[in-house]
């Protein structure tokens, strides 16, 4: 109590000292790493979209490249015809050397031409099936965390390793599921192998998101059920689960988005780069199961060993490349975005407690 | 009155039990099952350590096994002649070397390439003279390793022969078993032959001694001057070699083909490892190193770009942006994480590396020590791509850290005149540092497990970095431990060596992440308990 | 704006609030509120809760510019002559010389003399010496200093609720400014610590202006030399504290002070 207060103060003005300078300049360096990121990640997408565009989109009705979608691969034949270069797909070009009578002499580029059909065909039958097996899992393992489960060391331990089942590689899942799925229970590679080693992968996001969906159930709903005499059990079933069904569904799209978008795992359980056959055009039933499979848009094992050989892609391979990877990419991305955003706006980003339990 | 003992019979069925299915009531049943689904994820991790170790584990007697034959055919001994061989062919290609720049120095002042050449026939003919005193070294190599490749694939050979007739007994076809031919190797044989090489082996390499000694008093004029220092160089790249030859003459004398090969040898033969040699007519060799540095330069470059870009983001994000430009820069950033591996792979392999290549070859980039890149696919074109794939882990992790200060403390700092930076350097980041440290080490997971982007832009030369070129170790290409299994896996035999080898990177990979992650929720968890 | 004659003598109001609205967003939490805080003397503000005290008192140091929407959008609020909400103002300065002390005590997760240390380091005073002596002021000031002056590098986080809260106002005044901002000071407090940091207060007002928000008007008519009474967001009634507890102007005031609402 000794010292005198300052004399009052006169003008708040800011002192202009360097410090302040240097803070504003820190703070611009923080603005412009976040929009640096924000650029980089619109190129990679952009770049993508505009290259691969043209291709997907014809300018006469449905203004879509039906054939591109529906059609299989084919390869390429590239060549020169009374001065003008072509670049026709095999049957295109055997139809082309029948009206020409000739036979042309032409280059060819396996994979290159024809459509992406039997990819998609496998991406999505690969999609909803391991989706469907990550959900049942997944769901029932979310009830027990959510409803049944005292805190203890044993759930504990359970949600460290739902954690750590999350950080696994997705490669780990690829030689994971080639030795229990493929070897072990002698599946073969086949579609039920790759079901089962994507189920697995992407189940700690199906759980997360599902807990957080039943979470968010009120707790009164619950109360109520068992107040007029309803078992936990019929509780769960009548009560809480419709309740949370949306929330769950919505939020396991991320888990599509991370389905659709792997490759390593089924790298070896459930792609061949080469079939001829759809999945439906076999023999017996049983076939479909065990012995089908198709390469994913996303994952082109046929093109990625091409890639691997071919260091210098030739421009052909170039633009046909380009846009298989920009269609697919897009037919990716998109709904993975939407659904990324729409599941964020529902559920108030299950992402974070995805991301490692740090609420 | 009828109605109270209907209410007394109905409050007695209170007291009556659901029904029990063996002695369990159905709501347990119930409850059984759910918990048995609970156990999924920790069943999944010990299915994905039992299976890996199940196809891996053979690897290491397997190895062991290739090891002893390697020994006892010989191919052991005939190393020592390979490695002498080819450690004379490396001075000889720097001498080529020489000429080359010799050559461009000459064409750089203006000359054109005929004059130039024709002024360094002198050191071209030097050079081959000087390969030519190998002659007898070389052939004697090649002679023995014929010789013991030979006895090698032999008994090989005689394995499958022996597995085959295996199989014919099994199947109850004794007699075409014992009509199967079986050759087997002349162990003692390849012993006597070899040991006699090593008399040889000392004749011809001091031959060679003498012969580079007085080879190398003469050297021929550099059209360019610093033929002193080229010279200088020259004698002592020799003395090196000199050098190494009684190294080499000792293990030759050293060698057992029965010496046992140490248990613990395949082991840290393979953590030790520095060659990952697949598929050679010699010898395989599995190291694990070139593939673990391969993987750790390239999270190494990743991380240096992701951990500042993507904690200042956090921070401007969570303390400085207005809400509404946090609404809209954060989910953009989250979404970046739904984008397929192999897309952005393919956006590096197509764009990436070539904008990197001509970039690097801007004259007025010429200062920077690396610059301009010779291999368009690199690490750090690898690195690039995957901080943009660590970004949004570490953006979102370190975000939610900083969410966690209390308010109070940040109103508490502003109250008193701190500014904004000074308040989120003393009281926000301290605070959330563990948090951070988390979305770092998680960021670092995410990363080194990542496949497709490396085995398509990292370069896939399985060699260790030199480290030697400094920063230039970021533009070489190199390997990593997924994209070798990536890319490897699907021209492998089942239940060859190789095949197992890959499953044991896939158990070092899959220990890799488990430990991380350990470490990250070990952190989270300390200050759980010390803010509570 | 320079006062063109600094050494003028001190002039008696210490802060000049005149016709003030505040909106959160859209809603209206103060409606013309005119106020003159006298200087060197302790001012209370009473009355029910959510009727704007904490929001008025927020504004003197302009702390509700760190929510979203709140905006003060009439009226001006004066310390020593200058528009506190004018552009030129560097409102770090401001809060350099308007102090403030939490409801709920924030210490810092760090040792006591850095709580108290941090003011001064945040203007860039490094001298430890200068630290040691402020230190050990401050806390003298907040009557803290006996207790903890053997344990000074310890985590201020094991002291006592009173404790921290002193400490708390110790840290506020090590910065020195010419007026301190209470919000409930004593509301997370036991009568016993609350008896001391009321001494603290009334020994403090010989050097400081100090605005206490309470939501006790024994507090209030103990402590203060004026009170304010605030009710849905305007102010009722403000004068000498012994005149507005005798013979309140306002019915409002009265039936407040009688405990007929609250």
């Amino acid at each position: 109590m000794t010292t005198e207060p300052q004399e009052a103060p006169t003008f708040f003005a800011a002192e202009k000292n360097p410090i302040r300078k240097i803070e504003s300049a820190v703070l611009l360096l923080f603005r412009l790493c976040t929009w640096s990121i924000l650029i980089a990640a619109a190129a990679v997408f952009l770049t993508i979209l505009i290259k691969g565009l043209p291709i997907i989109i014809s300018s006469q009705f449905p203004f879509i490249n039906t054939d591109f979608l529906t059609q299989s691969p084919e390869t390429l034949h590239v060549f020169e015809h009374k001065g003008i270069s072509y670049e026709l797909a095999d049957s295109d070009f055997r139809a082309f050397q029948e009206k020409t009578g000739k036979t042309i002499p032409s280059a060819t580029y396996a994979h290159s031409g024809g459509g992406l059909f039997p990819a998609i065909i496998g991406t999505l039958l690969l999609v909803i099936g391991s989706m469907f097996i990550a959900l049942v899992f997944g769901v029932l393992s979310a009830i027990y965390l959510s409803e049944y489960s005292k805190p203890g060391k044993l759930i504990d331990f359970i949600r460290l390793s739902i954690l750590n089942l999350a950080g696994v590689p997705s490669i780990v899942f690829g030689l994971f599921g080639f030795g229990l799925f493929v070897i072990g229970l002698n599946w073969n590679v086949s579609l039920l192998s790759g079901w089962f080693t994507l189920a697995f992968m992407v189940l700690p996001i199906i759980i997360t998101a599902s807990e957080e969906s039943l979470k968010s159930v009120p707790q009164g709903f619950r109360e109520g059920s068992l107040a007029l005499g309803g078992s936990k059990w019929k509780t769960i079933r009548r009560v809480v689960l419709p309740y949370a069904l949306p929330g769950i569904l919505t939020s396991s799209i991320l888990g599509v988005a991370r389905v659709a978008g792997e490759t390593a795992p089924i790298m070896f359980t459930a792609a061949y780069a080469v079939r001829d056959s759809l999945p439906w055009e076999i023999e017996r039933w049983s076939d479909f199961l065990s012995k089908v499979s198709w390469p994913c848009p996303t994952t082109f094992t046929s093109l990625v060993p091409k890639f691997l050989k071919t260091n210098t892609p030739n421009v052909c391979s170039m633009e046909q490349h380009w846009c298989c990877w920009s269609s697919c990419s897009r037919l990716l991305l998109f709904p993975c975005c939407y659904a990324d955003i729409f599941a964020r706006e529902t559920l108030g980003n299950p992402l974070q407690t995805y991301n490692y339990g740090l609420k | 009155m009828e109605s109270n003992s209907n209410k007394e019979s109905s409050i007695k069925d209170i007291l009556s039990p659901s029904p029990k299915f063996w002695g369990i009531r159905t709501e347990q049943w119930i409850k059984v099952f759910f918990f048995g689904n609970a156990w999924m994820s920790i069943l999944i991790l010990f299915l994905i350590a039992v299976f890996l170790f199940r196809e891996g584990a053979s690897f290491f007697s397997l190895r062991n096994g290739s090891h002893q034959l390697y020994r006892r055919a010989g191919l052991e001994f005939v190393e020592e002649f390979k490695l002498t061989q080819e450690h004379f062919t490396s001075i000889y290609r720097y001498l080529n070397e020489v000429r080359t720049n010799q050559i461009n120095i000459l064409r750089e002042k203006g000359m054109s390439f005929q004059e130039a050449q024709e002024k360094c026939v002198e050191i071209e003919d030097y050079a081959y003279s000087f390969y030519d005193l190998s002659v007898r070294l070389g052939e004697l190599t090649s002679e023995l390793s014929d010789f013991v490749t030979t006895f090698r694939d032999q008994f090989l050979s005689n394995e499958n022969l022996r597995d085959y007739q295996q199989t014919l007994v099994e199947a109850g076809k004794v007699e075409e078993a014992e009509a199967v031919q079986i050759d087997p190797v002349d162990f003692e044989l390849i012993r006597t032959l070899l040991i006699e090489q090593r008399e040889v082996y000392n004749e011809t390499t001091t031959a060679l001694v003498e012969d580079i000694s007085s080879f190398r008093k003469t050297f021929p004029e550099l059209p360019s001057g610093e033929t002193q220092t080229i010279h200088s160089r020259f004698i002592q790249e020799t003395d090196a070699f000199i050098a190494s030859i009684p190294e080499h003459a000792k293990r030759l004398q050293e060698w057992d083909p029965d010496k046992p090969i140490g248990w613990s040898s395949s082991f840290t033969s393979f953590l030790f490892g520095r060659n990952w040699v697949t598929n050679s007519f010699w010898q395989d060799w599995y190291g694990f190193l070139p593939l673990l540095t391969g993987s750790l330069l390239v999270s190494a470059i990743a991380l240096t770009i992701a951990i500042p870009v993507g904690v200042f983001a956090a921070i401007y994000v969570n303390q400085v942006a207005p809400s509404r430009e946090q609404k809209i820069v954060k989910p953009c950033i989250e979404f970046i994480s739904a984008v397929p591996s192999v897309v952005l792979g393919f956006f590096g392999i197509a764009v990436l590396s070539e904008l990197l290549k001509t970039i690097s070859g801007w004259p007025g980039l010429d200062w920077l020590p690396f610059f301009p890149i010779t291999e368009r696919l690199n690490a750090f074109t690898a690195g690039c791509l995957l901080a943009l794939m660590a970004i949004p882990t570490i953006f979102t992790l370190a975000e939610d850290a900083l969410d966690m200060v209390p308010r109070a403390h940040i109103e508490a700092s502003y109250s008193m005149g701190a500014t904004r930076l000074q308040t989120i350097i003393h009281i926000v980041l301290p605070s959330a540092l563990s948090g951070i440290i988390s979305a770092i080490l998680l960021g670092f997971g995410r990363v080194i497990g990542e496949t497709m982007v490396v085995l398509l832009c990292a370069g896939n030369r399985i060699i260790i970095p030199d480290i030697s070129e400094g920063l230039g170790v970021m533009v070489e290409p190199v390997h990593t431990m997924t994209g070798i299994i990536a890319q490897e896996m699907g021209e492998v035999e089942r239940g060859s060596i190789h095949y197992r080898a890959l499953f044991v990177l896939g158990m070092f990979l899959f220990v890799i992440s488990l430990t991380i992650n350990g470490i990250a929720q070990r952190i989270v968890k300390r200050v759980k308990t010390t803010n509570l | 704006m320079t006062d063109p004659n600094p050494n003028r003598p001190i002039p008696e109001t210490a802060v000049e609030v005149s016709s003030i609205d505040f909106y959160y967003g859209k809603t209206k939490a103060l409606d013309d509120i005119t106020l003159d805080i006298p200087k060197n003397q302790i001012t209370s503000l009473i009355g029910p809760s959510g009727c704007g005290k904490t929001t008025f008192i927020r504004c003197l140091n302009r702390m509700n510019d760190l929510i979203e929407g709140a905006q003060l959008t009439r009226g001006t609020i004066r310390i020593s002559g200058v528009d506190i909400y004018d552009k030129r103002v560097d409102v770090i300065e401001l809060r350099k010389k308007v102090g403030m002390v939490f409801q709920k005590s924030n210490p810092f997760p760090m040792s006591i003399y850095e709580n108290i240390a941090y003011g001064l380091r945040m203007q860039s005073i490094r001298k430890k010496t200068i630290i040691d002596e402020a230190v050990e002021r401050s806390l003298r000031n907040a009557a803290l200093w006996n207790e903890v002056k053997d344990r000074l590098h310890s985590n201020a986080l094991g002291l006592s609720g009173g404790q921290q809260q002193r400490l708390c106002i110790a840290r506020a005044l090590a910065i020195e400014p010419t007026i301190m901002l209470m919000d409930e000071p004593c509301s997370a407090l036991d009568p016993i610590a609350t008896a001391r940091v009321e001494e603290l207060l009334f020994n403090l007002k010989e050097n400081y202006t100090i605005v206490i928000v309470t939501h006790s008007m024994q507090q209030a008519a103990r402590l203060s030399d004026h009170t304010a009474f605030f009710y849905l967001g305007k102010l009722e009634e403000f004068g000498d504290t012994s005149k507005l507890f005798m013979n309140p102007g306002n019915p409002q005031t009265e039936a407040y002070i009688s405990g007929r609402f609250g």
